[in-house]
């Protein structure tokens, strides 16, 4: 009962004007990042963050919440009309709402990721409600033993279930870790890292210099290559005929969204997975359990609903180890955790009774948000089809200006600025060699939040290590760190495994 | 044999990972600097930390040598260009003109940068007229001050421009009332793309 009070001073705190006009100007950011190829929630959020430094933190949270949420709505308006997927969260988008698109159904296709969208949102932030509240009062007890125990399963998963190559993806890990160590030692005061003794290295390098370089600078790059600037789009026409027809539709999609939604949310939580394993599982699953699994591919409104009801589902899902354990469950909240730091914040289960209006006011405003963005998401089709066209060749330099002032505006200082373009370039490169890029900005957030967790953990225990595997001592935190070493160690078994079964078909 | 078909993505694959382990080594010689060791009487050295991230590092770099040299990962047998031609005209010459942005905010200002950087990326990869990307490079710098400075109260860089930019700011933060500060903000916006627009005419 109590939570559904909380609930009700949430939405309401969300319906204040500013924060209100805050939500509907982030879901209008949100729908426009996603639409555009190359770009999504993560870009957004990141090129973004830089301008929510003057707002308090509560309006903060729900403008970028929203973003966030609007660009999992517009990634499907590109995977329909061009082909090429808004965001990665949509690429399952692709493998129905094109074909449906180049048999002159768009519209059928748009709404049914509207809806899917929706539907997967709104049952995922009532899970969400449902399961916040609890998860944070046992985080509550959680010591420093048990928050480093944490971050080390949040750093594993992306080993175990992240499904990109081993040493890369720890390379990835490991590299964000170093670099958050840069700057002042918070325990002896000493300096580390001072590359050529160059003073901007003594603050320390922001996430933000990482994460806009990444997915501000990379990414415009990675998408420079891929389009080489141009792109073509689906016809449409809109008109109410074709949206009733299209809600019609959508009765032989409720098993998709079902699917959707719940293995959206789960998937969501958990911290290497996020929303674009989170849609393609869907829509695979939903394929595989359906009637007419043949027809999928060929354009069925269910291969659209699947995977958009689960990025909703899972950008929600991803939501909630970020507000409960202060670790983010997908790159998009890795960035919104460092965000919460720079806003003077302590993410974790202390959020929920230090600062309720600050937690409660993000909840209340995913409701309202959904709601909103399916309106505007339906309503602006039309003009969402006029930015498609806008070439890349204009749209790129308007966002690596957003990328020079977004990178110099928190330290105000250039050195950043270098380092972003440095680490967007790096970061191009190695994603065309397939190092993921995801574990490095969720490590550099983490990083000085994780040191500081082992070295109390390590004066707690008098320098030993054991603090972490003593199952008597500290139950929880031993589970934990074992089931990271399982998540750490699960990838060598993958070729054995295999190996194992091709000789059992052999013999 | 074009540049572009030579950088296969094997070799950039092997290339990257010895700069990689470079990096790394660099890094532990680096961390080095401060005490690297930790025992419980002295606690943790501030170099403990990042020495052994970046032995880490150096370690996943010569798995992914070894991978390589054993044929194991999909680079390593990938002879396809690393990049295409067409493409690579693309990155290249976006990151000159991004370094040369940022060189130049430190000296002209990001203002008079700006104008300069898109009027050259736009008229180099867009097929927009000379009107419209004069409007645009004179507009998003415009934009851009009346957001940061104006509204976030975000100074950015103006280099040797500055002077120019004192009248503004003795107008933002004069007495003047929030109508006739509004009526600049338009005029700001819209007259420099009505000269454009006039002038393009006049010459046609």
């Amino acid at each position: 009962m109590e939570t559904v009070g909380f609930l009700l001073d949430g939405i309401f705190t969300s319906l204040q004007w500013f924060n209100l006009a805050l939500l509907i100007f982030g879901c209008l950011i949100g729908l426009f990042v996603g639409a555009m190829p190359g770009l999504g929630s993560v870009n957004g959020v990141a090129i973004l963050i830089p301008i929510t430094f003057i707002i308090p933190p509560t309006a903060a949270i729900i403008f970028l919440a929203a973003v966030y949420y609007g660009a999992m709505y517009g990634g499907a308006i590109s995977s329909v009309m061009l082909g090429i997927p808004g965001a990665s969260t949509a690429v399952a988008t692709v493998f129905d709402g094109r074909p449906l698109a180049v048999k002159g159904e768009a519209m059928t296709a748009l709404t049914a990721a509207a809806v899917g969208s929706f539907v997967g949102g709104t049952v995922s932030v009532i899970l969400f409600t449902l399961f916040a509240p609890p998860l944070a009062e046992v985080a509550l007890r959680f010591n420093a033993p048990e928050t480093f125990a944490l971050m080390v399963m949040a750093f594993a998963t992306f080993v175990g279930l992240g499904g990109d190559d081993v040493p890369k993806t720890i390379f990835s890990i490991l590299i964000g870790l170093a670099l958050s160590t840069i700057g002042l030692d918070l325990i002896t005061g000493k300096p580390r890292l001072i590359f050529f003794n160059i003073p901007g290295f003594l603050h320390g390098i922001n996430f933000l210099v990482l994460a806009i370089g990444i997915y501000g600078i990379g990414e415009m790059l990675w998408t420079l290559e891929e389009t080489k600037g141009k792109v073509q789009m689906s016809k449409l026409s809109v008109n109410m005929k074709e949206v009733g027809r299209a809600f019609g539709a959508l009765k032989k999609t409720i098993m998709a969204m079902n699917i959707g939604s719940f293995l959206g949310f789960f998937v969501g939580i958990l911290p290497a997975a996020g929303a674009t394993p989170a849609s393609l599982m869907s829509y695979g699953i939903t394929k595989q359990l359906s009637k007419n699994s043949k027809e999928f591919g060929d354009g069925v409104p269910a291969g659209v609903v699947a995977p958009e009801c689960a990025n909703n589902s899972a950008s929600t899902g991803s939501m909630l180890p970020m507000l409960t354990l202060g670790i983010p469950g997908s790159p998009t909240t890795a960035i919104l955790l460092g965000g919460m730091i720079l806003w003077g914040l302590t993410p974790g289960p202390l959020l929920f009774t230090q600062e309720p209006e600050f937690v409660w006011g993000l909840i209340g405003s995913l409701y309202i948000a959904n709601f909103f963005t399916l309106v505007l998401n339906i309503a602006l089709i039309p003009a969402f089809l006029m930015v498609l066209r806008i070439p890349f060749a204009i749209l790129a330099p308007v966002i690596f200006v957003l990328c020079v002032t977004g990178g110099y505006a928190p330290t105000q200082s250039l050195h950043d600025v270098w380092l972003m373009l440095l680490f967007g370039f790096a970061g191009y490169i190695l994603r065309k060699l397939d190092y993921p890029v995801a574990p490095a900005v969720l490590s550099i957030v983490l990083g000085p939040l994780a040191e500081k967790a082992l070295r109390q953990s390590l004066i707690l225990s008098d320098g030993s290590m054991g603090i972490f595997f003593d199952v008597s001592e500290k139950p929880i935190a031993a589970v934990i760190m074992y089931i990271a070493i399982v998540l750490l160690i699960m990838p060598a078994f993958g070729p054995l495994y295999r190996r194992l079964l091709k000789k059992k078909q052999t013999a | 044999m074009s540049i572009t078909n030579k950088i296969t993505v094997k070799r950039a694959e092997i290339v990257v990972a010895v700069i990689l382990a470079l990096c790394s080594i660099a890094l532990m010689i680096k961390s080095a600097e401060n005490r690297i060791t930790w025992n419980a009487e002295e606690n943790m050295g501030a170099g403990f930390l990042p020495f052994y991230l970046s032995l880490g590092m150096l370690i996943c770099t010569v798995l992914t040598i070894i991978k390589f040299v054993l044929k194991r990962s999909p680079q390593s047998k990938d002879d396809t260009p690393f990049i295409d031609a067409v493409a690579f005209k693309f990155i290249a010459v976006t990151i000159i003109s991004l370094v040369v942005l940022v060189l130049a905010i430190g000296y002209l200002g990001i203002y008079f940068s700006l104008i300069f950087f898109l009027a050259f990326y736009l008229r180099y990869f867009s097929e927009k007229s000379i009107a419209f990307i004069t409007i645009f490079a004179i507009t998003t710098p415009i934009l851009t001050f009346l957001f940061f400075e104006w509204m976030l109260k975000i100074p950015l860089p103006q280099g040797i421009s500055e002077p120019l930019f004192y009248p503004v700011y003795d107008f933002m933060y004069g007495g003047f009332s929030f109508a006739v500060k509004m009526i600049f903000i338009i005029l700001t916006i819209f007259l420099p793309t009505a000269l454009v627009l006039l002038i393009s005419k006049f010459i046609k």
